[in-house]
């Protein structure tokens, strides 16, 4: 009995340790552009949310619909719809007492999605009435080369 | 009166079979909800389109590096890559060109004093069609090399300039 309790623990921390909740706001949809100096901050940010932005893909990845949509769990929006969504996310902030200036926009954008789309949600992210000011654009640390 | 010895004579056994129970209920739930990511990191960018920063007045004296890109119609690949207005290519060997072109420039900044290299600012310019991974290649490009392992940081300060029409 004792050393097959041995290996259940060993199996068991060895689970816990790898789990990761952190990246539980990462959706699948997207694919994320790949860099070698993509590094996780430094510092853990204090308040930060997660915009995905990228396409509706099938089983083996591939495109389906050339709209990119900002994915938030099973709803998603189009860049022209997305502005009520972030009007929330600011209001939600301002409700628990936060510095707007604080908190940070991290943006997992597809590769393949258009970069004057990206700018567009960023721009709207910086509109008067939501008013985000930091950001910071995703990226998967393995590189191809 | 309790004699000591007595008790300890005699073993006393531990149920085992209610802890083996959880433990396997615990192990069968971290193996269900792991989940293989590759891990992720992120750049940094300044934006002062919407709150001008404090620091935009103050490095006016400081022209940004501009990185312009020309996208393909259609496709969104790259056309072309510029830095401060000279073309460098296009491909994985542009964004090597870009990397030691802001090597340059950010020796140069050494030279003239040790502040300045912090104020100096790169500005991305991309066409609006252009395929969002060239961005990130781009800004990884500006913002450092890896040396053995590790990375040599040359400019931290990241912006985009005002988004280019749809038709371009």
């Amino acid at each position: 009995m004792t050393p097959m309790i041995d290996v259940v623990f060993q199996l068991l921390s060895f689970f816990m340790m790898i789990s990761n909740f952190e990246q539980d706001k990462a959706d699948e949809r997207v694919t994320l552009p790949k860099d070698k100096l993509a590094r996780p901050p430094v510092v853990k940010r204090e308040s930060s949310f997660t915009l995905n932005f990228g396409f509706d893909r099938d089983k083996d990845g591939r495109i389906v619909d050339t709209t990119a949509y900002v994915f938030d769990g099973d709803q998603k929006f189009t860049i022209e719809s997305v502005r009520g969504r972030l009007r929330q996310e600011a209001a939600f902030y301002r409700a628990l007492g936060k510095d707007i200036a604080d908190v940070t926009v991290e943006i997992r954008a597809d590769a393949a999605v258009k970069s004057g789309q990206v700018q567009d949600l960023i721009q709207m992210c910086q509109e008067n009435d939501i008013a985000f000011q930091r950001f910071a654009l995703k990226a998967t640390q393995k590189s191809e080369f | 009166m309790k004699i000591r010895n007595q008790s300890a004579a005699s073993k006393i056994e531990i149920p085992m079979a209610p802890m083996i129970d959880v433990v396997f209920q615990l192990l069968i739930f971290f193996m269900l909800t792991l989940k293989i990511v590759e891990p992720e990191g992120d750049f940094d960018i300044n934006m002062p389109i919407g709150a001008p920063a404090q620091s935009a007045v103050t490095d006016a004296d400081l022209p940004p590096f501009k990185v312009r890109m020309e996208a393909e119609p259609g496709s969104g690949q790259l056309r072309q890559l510029y830095f401060n207005g000279n073309p460098l290519g296009t491909g994985e060997g542009a964004f090597q060109l870009l990397n030691s072109e802001v090597l340059k420039g950010v020796n140069a900044l050494k030279a003239t004093g040790p502040g300045n290299l912090d104020k100096q600012e790169v500005e991305i310019d991309p066409d609006y069609g252009l395929n969002y991974e060239f961005i990130i290649s781009a800004i990884s490009a500006c913002s450092g090399k890896m040396v053995d392992g590790k990375m040599v940081r040359y400019i931290s300060r990241i912006k985009f300039a005002p988004i280019r029409d749809k038709q371009e």
